[in-house]
C-alpha cells in the first residue's frame, strides 16, 4: 500500500475507465464444466495482449491440465466475454475521488484459508494488489504459492468491481444531467462503504487504530487438514 | 497440486541457493539421480568432462547439502541468481526498456528477477519431472502474459526443463531465440527511447504504430496483422516514423559472410540467413541486390582461371566484366556449370567463344578416341592430325573391320560350342546304352537260375508221385504176402502232399 492521502474529500478528477491500479490488469476468473470433469481458475490478464495470446493460453492450460479438447472453446469464450465486458467500459470516463475503500479478503486456496479486512485508496492510481499480495505471504509465511496470485485476483476484482460502479455512476449522472446528482448518486450507491477519513484524522483522531478495533483488522490464516478441505469442498457445492 | 515444501515455495529472497557453477556442453544428458531429494549420487555423473554443475537446492531446514546435480547448458552459462545479465536485459526488453524501466512491482527489472528466480528455484526442487506453464503460474503473482513470456525465455535457454522429455509441441515453436541468439546485435541502447510493441514484444524498428484510444503501440508487422485487440480498427493508428536506419550496419564481416553462403547455398536464403548470422533472410536478399555485382562473381571467377580460355582474358577486359554479366540473362541461373558457361563467354565474347567451343569438341572427341582401341588409334592418329574431318572418317572405317573381326570370331566360337554340346551329349547316351544292356544281361542270369530250379522241382514232384504210386499198389495187393511185407511196410504214408 502505497499512499494514504488526507486531502479534503470532495477534490475528485475524471479520468478514462481504468484500473485504478499501476497496471493495468484485468482479474478474469473462469469456471467451465465439460462432461462431469470442471475447471476452476482464476488469474490476471493484461488486457493488451492480442487475442492469438488467450487462444494458446487456453490451449496450452487445457494441455498441461490433461483436460480434453472440448474444454478450450468454453475456456476461450469466458475468457474473451470478460475481456469484452471489461473493454466496453474503456472508453468512458470513471471519476476518481480519494475514497479510502475497506477490501476484504476471504478465501481458501488448497489447504490454506485467509481471512483479511483493510483499507485501499482506491484514488490512487499506483496501487499494486500483487505487491500487497506478495508481501502479505511473506510477512504470514504462507507456505503454498498458490495462495498470493488468489489474494491478488481478489483484490482486483474488488477494485475492478469499484471502478465499473463509478463509471456506471458517471453515465446515469450524466443522463440525469443534474448537476448536483454525480455528488448525491455516488454518496447513495455503493460507495456508502468508503470511509471518511475526515472523520478519523481530523482535529482530535489519532493515525493509530484503536487497541479494540486491532482484532478485526488482523489477518487469519488457517491451515487446515485434508479431510476438513473435502468437507469444505462439499459445503460449498458446486 | 503438491506444494514443494519449504523455502522454494517462498517469494521472498531470504537464502538463495549458491549460484551454480560452469555447466558440461550441451550434448550431455542430466545426470539427476532417482527421485528422492537427498539421495547423493555418487558417481552417477555422466558427464565425461570435468565440469559439473553442481546447484545445491535448498531443502527446507537441512540448509545447503547438495542433493543432486542439475544440467545447465553451455549457452546459458550465463545464468545466476544474483544478477540479471546482458542477454536477458537485450531478449526479454519489455521488463528493462522503456516505461518499464523505471518502474518496479509488476513490469519492472524486480518483476522479471521475482518470476525468473521463483521459475527456475521451482524447476530445479524436481528436475526430472517437467514444470508446466499453468502449474508454475498459479505460484506466480503477476499477470499471465509477463509469466508465459518468462517461462518460454527459460525454457527455451534450458534454464527450465532441460533434459525433460518433452512433449514436442511447445519445442518447435518460438526457435527464433536460439543459441543463435547470443550474436545477434540488435543495436540496443544506442538511440533514444526504444518502443516496444505490445504484439509481439519485440523492439520496433522504422516505424510504428500509435493508437490514441488504448495507448498502445505496435510495430509494422503487428499493424499489418492487425495483431492487436478487436476493438480497434486499423484507422485507429498513427503511424510514427523513427530516425534510425538498421539497413546500412552491414559490416564488411557480414557481406563476407553473405557472399560465402551464396557461393555455398546457391538461392537457399534460409542457410544463408543463418550462415550470416544476424541477418534475416530478407535483409541478405536486399544487401545482395545491392552489391555490385562483380563482387558476386569475382569468387568463382578467380579459382576458375585455369580454364581454357584462359589467354582470351586481359586485364582490361576485367574491368568490363561487370559491364558485360549485368547483360547475361543466364548468370543467374541455378545451375552453376551453365552460369559458369555463360558468364565466361559473356566475357570472351561470341567469336572467341565458339572456337573454344569447337577445339572443346574437338578434344573431347579425341580424347574419346584414345579410350576405344590402341591399335587402330595409331594408325589413325597421325592422320587425324593433318585434318579434323578425315578423322572422323578413319575412325568410322576401322569400326567396320573390327565389326566383321568381331562377327567371325563370334561365328568360330559359336560352332566351337555346338561341336562340343553334340560329344558331350553322345557321351550321355552311350553311357546310358551302356547301363541298360549291363541291366539287360543281369536279367537273362536270373532267368536261367529260375528256369534250372524249377526244373528240379518238377522232378522232385515226379518222384514223389511215383513214390506214392507204389505204395497204393502195395495195399491193393491181397493180403497173401501181408505177414512178409509188414516189416516193409512203411507208415502210412501221407498222401496229401
Amino acid at each position: 500500500m502505497k499512499t494514504v492521502s488526507l486531502s479534503a474529500p470532495t477534490r475528485s478528477s475524471t479520468v478514462k475507465f481504468r484500473m485504478p491500479t499501476r497496471d493495468n490488469l484485468v482479474p478474469i476468473r473462469v469456471d467451465v464444466e465439460v462432461d462431469g470433469q470442471r475447471y476452476r481458475d482464476a488469474f490476471t490478464w493484461n488486457p493488451r495482449d492480442p487475442d492469438s495470446e488467450i487462444i494458446s493460453f487456453a490451449k496450452r492450460t487445457a494441455k498441461d491440465l490433461k483436460l480434453p479438447a472440448s474444454f478450450v472453446p468454453q475456456m476461450l469464450q469466458s475468457i474473451q466475454g470478460q475481456l469484452a465486458e471489461f473493454r466496453s467500459y474503456e472508453g468512458q470516463e470513471m471519476q476518481i475521488k480519494e475514497k479510502i475503500m475497506p477490501l476484504k479478503i476471504d478465501l481458501r486456496v488448497n489447504n490454506t484459508l485467509v481471512r483479511d479486512q483493510f483499507l485501499w485508496d482506491i484514488g490512487n492510481l499506483d496501487s499494486d494488489p500483487e505487491e500487497f499480495a506478495r508481501t502479505l505471504c511473506d510477512d504470514l509465511n504462507i507456505t503454498d504459492p498458490e495462495v498470493g496470485p488468489a489474494i491478488a485476483v481478489s483484490i482486483r476484482e474488488q477494485l475492478y468491481e469499484i471502478a465499473s460502479q463509478s463509471v456506471s455512476a458517471m453515465r446515469e449522472a450524466k443522463v440525469s444531467k443534474k448537476r448536483r446528482a454525480p455528488e448525491f448518486a455516488s454518496n447513495s450507491k455503493a460507495m456508502n462503504n468508503a470511509v471518511d477519513m475526515f472523520k478519523y484524522f481530523g482535529s482530535k483522531g489519532s493515525v493509530i487504530r484503536k487497541r479494540k478495533e486491532w482484532y478485526l483488522y488482523a489477518p487469519v490464516v488457517d491451515v487446515v487438514p485434508n479431510e476438513e478441505v473435502v468437507v469444505v469442498d462439499t459445503t460449498e457445492g458446486a | 497440486m503438491a506444494t514443494p515444501p519449504a523455502a522454494t515455495a517462498t517469494n521472498s529472497a531470504p537464502t538463495p541457493p549458491k549460484p551454480p557453477y560452469k555447466a558440461p556442453p550441451f550434448s550431455q544428458p542430466p545426470s539427476t539421480a532417482g527421485a528422492g531429494k537427498t539421495e547423493t549420487p555418487a558417481a552417477s555423473t555422466s558427464t565425461a568432462a570435468a565440469a559439473v554443475v553442481a546447484a545445491v537446492a535448498a531443502t527446507g531446514a537441512a540448509a545447503e547439502e547438495p542433493s543432486y546435480i542439475i544440467t545447465v547448458p553451455s549457452y546459458s552459462a550465463w545464468f545466476s541468481y544474483d544478477s540479471v545479465s546482458d542477454t536477458e536485459r537485450r531478449l526479454m526488453p519489455e521488463f528493462f526498456q522503456g516505461e518499464a524501466a523505471a518502474a518496479s512491482g509488476s513490469r519492472g527489472p524486480e518483476a522479471y528477477k521475482y518470476y525468473r528466480d521463483t521459475l527456475v528455484k521451482r524447476f530445479r526442487v524436481r528436475p526430472e519431472r517437467r514444470l508446466t506453464l499453468t502449474e508454475a503460474r498459479r505460484g506466480l503473482i503477476g499477470d499471465i502474459g509477463s509469466v508465459r513470456r518468462v517461462f518460454d525465455f527459460l525454457e527455451e535457454w534450458g534454464l527450465i526443463n532441460y533434459g525433460v522429455s518433452l512433449p514436442g509441441v511447445k519445442q518447435g515453436r518460438d526457435k527464433r531465440e536460439e543459441p543463435v541468439a547470443p550474436q545477434s546485435s540488435l543495436p540496443a541502447g544506442v538511440s533514444a527511447p526504444k518502443k516496444l510493441c505490445i504484439g509481439c514484444r519485440t523492439v520496433c524498428g522504422q516505424a510504428y504504430f500509435t493508437c490514441e484510444k488504448a495507448d498502445i503501440t505496435i510495430c509494422c508487422r503487428c499493424y499489418v496483422r492487425a495483431n492487436y485487440r478487436p476493438g480497434l480498427t486499423p484507422a485507429d493508428f498513427k503511424k510514427v516514423e523513427t530516425s534510425e536506419d538498421a539497413k546500412s550496419d552491414w559490416t564488411d564481416k557480414e557481406t563476407l559472410h553473405l557472399l560465402e553462403a551464396v557461393m555455398q547455398y546457391g538461392e537457399d536464403w534460409k542457410k544463408i540467413s543463418e550462415h550470416v548470422g544476424s541477418r534475416s533472410e530478407k535483409d541478405c536478399i536486399a544487401r545482395l541486390l545491392r552489391l555490385p555485382f562483380g563482387e558476386q562473381f569475382m569468387g568463382p571467377k578467380e579459382d576458375k582461371m585455369q580454364f581454357e580460355t584462359d589467354d582470351d582474358i586481359t586485364d582490361e577486359s576485367r574491368a568490363e566484366i561487370s559491364k558485360r554479366v549485368r547483360l547475361t540473362p543466364l548468370a543467374d541461373a541455378s545451375n552453376p556449370i551453365m552460369a559458369q558457361v555463360a558468364f565466361l563467354s559473356a566475357i570472351v565474347g561470341s567469336d572467341v567463344a565458339t572456337a573454344a567451343a569447337q577445339a572443346a569438341i574437338s578434344a573431347q572427341s579425341q580424347v574419346d578416341e584414345t579410350n576405344d582401341s590402341p591399335a587402330d588409334s595409331s594408325i589413325g592418329s597421325p592422320k587425324e592430325e593433318v585434318s579434323s574431318a578425315e578423322s572422323c572418317y578413319t575412325n568410322g572405317f576401322s569400326a567396320n573391320d573390327l565389326l566383321k573381326e568381331a562377327s567371325a570370331n563370334a561365328r568360330v566360337q559359336l560352332e566351337k560350342e555346338r561341336k562340343d554340346i553334340e560329344q558331350s551329349l553322345s557321351d550321355i547316351v552311350d553311357v546310358q546304352m551302356k547301363e541298360i544292356q549291363a541291366k539287360i544281361c543281369r536279367f537273362e542270369q536270373k532267368e536261367l537260375l529260375m528256369e534250372k530250379e524249377r526244373q528240379q522241382l518238377h522232378y522232385l514232384q515226379k518222384l514223389l508221385f511215383a513214390d506214392q504210386l507204389a505204395v497204393v499198389q502195395h495195399q491193393c495187393r491181397p493180403h497173401a504176402v501181408t505177414a512178409e511185407n509188414e516189416a516193409d511196410e512203411n507208415p502210412k504214408p501221407v498222401l496229401t502232399s
